[in-house]
């Protein structure tokens, strides 16, 4: 039996058991995951995109695997708003976890229209904006690059939101990432999140054409680690730390030792995404592995971890 | 209909190699056993469901034994499991064994070589949905391309055990005699419908072969060997007829239409690229109708299938 340790965390105002999240696109609706782990275990539960009609999605293949790591082309293939809200949100509702949503639209009033339904709903603790989809062609990434289309998508999100945490969750491939996080905080958001994937392309040199039907996909996994916890160490120093904001750290985290990574770097909590493919109960194997770290460095709350990075020797 | 599903308990497991052998020019046999909870999960598997297997952490074989098309390949990491289907399981009071035949064609695959007697596999499962056997049904048409023998194998033999009163035969489709995953070479392959290809013939299951280049049996596409058997069979009621098909989706697409066109039952295992395996990731799309609409929507072959009614299939490209 392991020490007792708390292990709770203080999130944009909300307490949570854990730091640790599962991340949107890669955890389904939770019943799928149900087999695998105790989704009430979880710090916090990220949905799949929801889009305000369904989408279908891009063609297969939509996935192929590349050194250390993946890309994805799904298209936000979802069930859409009616379909989440009349089937998914049952399910969701028994979760003890925290709940976020995630939004995915291809103009600000559909991003709105989606959080206005469900800002009511008691099941969930809040949003999370995706505004860095690389896989959608009109809209997405351009949100997600335009410090100015930031901020007012935000700010018009927010209005919407009523007193659930909003968090944006940021593209990578932008020129500084520290102006889109900062154009999010302006806008009024309660964390930011980061990294969403890179966009990029796999050639099968056979038949000379993209393997992905999408021509490009995200690339997610340990390939993007270190430049996730470059860019978690970055916006904390730049923008969060000052603006006392909390990030979600994520991109590529397989084991409780990556995810000290982000912490140290600046996140308050973390998220699994392509780890949970390998190993579906990845999430709570981190939760039991950074109990292990903070009792061996007799580190007496998980905060003290966060941006604690020490300058180099 | 009754569909017969089998226990929705999946899970994580664990199973000990007992042989990993090559077993024919192109593909290997892998036997694993499994104990206790793995054992009792994999007692209620399905032909037609698969597993993902983990092959993360198998060492590369050394380079004097790759295939020379595959030394570039064999240098990427594997960061996924791959999904595999079982050819034969049995089971006894306390252990579950199981075959897994394989094909080498990547970097998943050529590591499955180096499991050695003893070692730990490390899988998820059972995966999916599989074969389905309707009431009423007198007669199972087994239709086999290449590499998609070891789910139709694993069929079979429930055939043969749990249904012996339905008339089975088998239509085994290939390029070419030698990719086809036949543990025993007959001497000689009949050209009609016999009990010359082992593997289905010791389950009593007659088939017959027909290959690309001629190399065995008919020369020209397995369909058209289906199509003859309907021809010379008219007198079947359609209703108590079933095919079930796997093999490249071209294939699929053919057998689905000759099935379609005499409306006669037809179930097909697909394939697609799968990142998870369980739902969480939706890469695995297989376009399918929607009853009385001209949409199609999206299914999970990790989740909705891998084995789908052939009518409700939108079939396209191989997903390679
Ligand atoms: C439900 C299911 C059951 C399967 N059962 C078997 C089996 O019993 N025996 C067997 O040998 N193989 C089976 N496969 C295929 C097997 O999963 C692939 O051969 C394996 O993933 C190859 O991995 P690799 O790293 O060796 O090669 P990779 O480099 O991953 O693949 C080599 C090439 O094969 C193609 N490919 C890979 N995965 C798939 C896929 N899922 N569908 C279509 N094309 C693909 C691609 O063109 C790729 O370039 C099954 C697949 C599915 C979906
Ligand atoms: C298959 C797949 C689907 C994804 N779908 C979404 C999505 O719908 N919305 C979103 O904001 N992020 C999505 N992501 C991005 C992940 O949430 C995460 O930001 C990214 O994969 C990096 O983390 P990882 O390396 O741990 O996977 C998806 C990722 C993958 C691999
Ligand atoms: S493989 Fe992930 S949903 Fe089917």
């Amino acid at each position: 039996m392991a020490e007792r340790f708390d292990m709770s965390v203080k999130f944009a105002g909300l307490k949570l058991a854990n730091p640790v999240f599962t991340a949107s696109g890669t955890c389904g609706y939770a019943d799928e995951l149900a087999d695998f782990l105790d989704v009430d275990a979880l710090g916090g539960f990220i949905t799949k995109s929801i889009t305000l009609k369904p989408r279908k999605g891009n063609p297969t293949p939509r996935i192929v695997e590349t050194d250390a790591g993946m890309l994805n082309a799904i298209g936000l293939a979802n069930v859409g708003l009616e379909r989440f809200v009349a089937e998914k949100l049952p399910v969701i509702a028994r979760m003890k976890s925290a709940v976020f949503v995630n939004v995915a639209g291809t103009t600000i009033e559909e991003y709105v229209a989606v959080v206005e339904r469900l800002a009511e709903e008691k099941a969930i603790a809040g949003f999370e904006l995706n505004i860095s989809c690389p896989n959608v062609k009109k809209g997405g990434i351009s949100f997600g690059t335009d410090p100015a289309q930031v901020e007012e998508i935000t700010r018009a999100v927010k209005k919407a939101c009523g007193s659930k945490v909003l968090i944006v969750k940021l593209a990578p491939a932008v020129t500084d990432i520290s102006v889109t996080a900062r154009a999010a905080v302006a806008g009024g958001a309660d964390a930011l999140s980061l990294i969403n994937t890179f966009t990029a392309m796999v050639i099968d040199i056979e038949t000379r054409r993209p393997v992905l039907a999408n021509r490009t996909g995200g690339l997610s996994g340990p390939a993007i680690k270190p430049v996730a916890v470059y860019l978690v160490n970055k916006v904390y120093r730049e923008v969060a730390r000052e603006a006392g904001i909390p990030l979600l750290g994520l991109g590529g985290i397989r084991s409780a030792a990556d995810a000290v990574e982000f912490l140290i770097a600046g996140a308050t909590a973390v998220a699994i995404g392509t780890a949970s493919f390998v190993e579906p109960d990845c999430a709570t194997q981190v939760v039991a592995g950074l109990r292990e770290y903070c009792l061996r460095k007799k580190i007496a709350r998980l905060d003290e971890l966060t941006g604690s990075l020490h300058e180099p020797a | 209909m009754t569909r017969k599903h089998a226990s929705r308990k999946k899970g994580s497991h664990t199973g000990t190699v007992l042989s990993n052998v090559q077993a024919g020019e192109c593909f290997w046999k892998l036997r694993l056993r499994f104990d206790g909870e793995a054992a009792r999960a994999f007692a209620g598997f399905t032909p037609g469901q698969f597993i993902q297997f983990d092959v993360s952490d198998l060492a590369i074989p050394s380079t004097g034994s790759i295939p020379t098309a595959l030394l570039d390949g064999a240098r990427r990491n594997v960061l996924l499991r791959r999904p595999f289907s079982f050819s034969d399981v049995t089971a006894d009071a306390d252990t579950t064994t199981a075959d897994l035949l394989y094909c080498i064609v990547g970097p998943a695959s050529l590591r499955m070589t180096t499991l050695r007697e003893g070692d730990t596999a490390h899988l998820i499962g059972p995966l999916g949905n599989g074969f389905a056997v309707p009431e009423g049904k007198q007669t199972a048409l087994l239709v086999v391309g290449g590499m998609g023998l070891p789910p139709i194998r694993c069929l079979a033999k429930s055939l043969s055990i749990e249904h012996p009163d339905i008339e089975t035969v088998a239509f085994i489709g290939s390029r070419t005699v030698n990719a086809l995953p036949l543990e025993e070479r007959p001497a000689r392959f009949d050209k009609g419908m016999s009990l010359s290809v082992p593997t289905f013939a010791t389950l009593g299951v007659p088939s017959m072969v027909a290959t690309d280049d001629g190399s065995a049996g008919h020369q020209g596409p397995v369909t058209e060997c289906l199509s003859q058997w309907l021809r010379e069979n008219p007198d079947r009621p359609r209703e108590e007829v079933i095919v079930y098909a796997c093999g490249p989706e071209r294939m699929l697409a053919a057998v689905a239409q000759i099935a379609n066109a005499k409306e006669i039952d037809c179930q097909v295992s697909m394939e697609r690229r799968m990142a998870c395996g369980i739902g969480l990731c939706q890469s695995c799309a297989i376009e399918c109708r929607v009853v009385g609409s001209d949409e199609t929507i999206y299914k999970l072959c990790c989740q909705d299938g891998p084995v789908f009614d052939a009518r409700e299939v939108v079939f396209g490209a191989d997903d390679a």
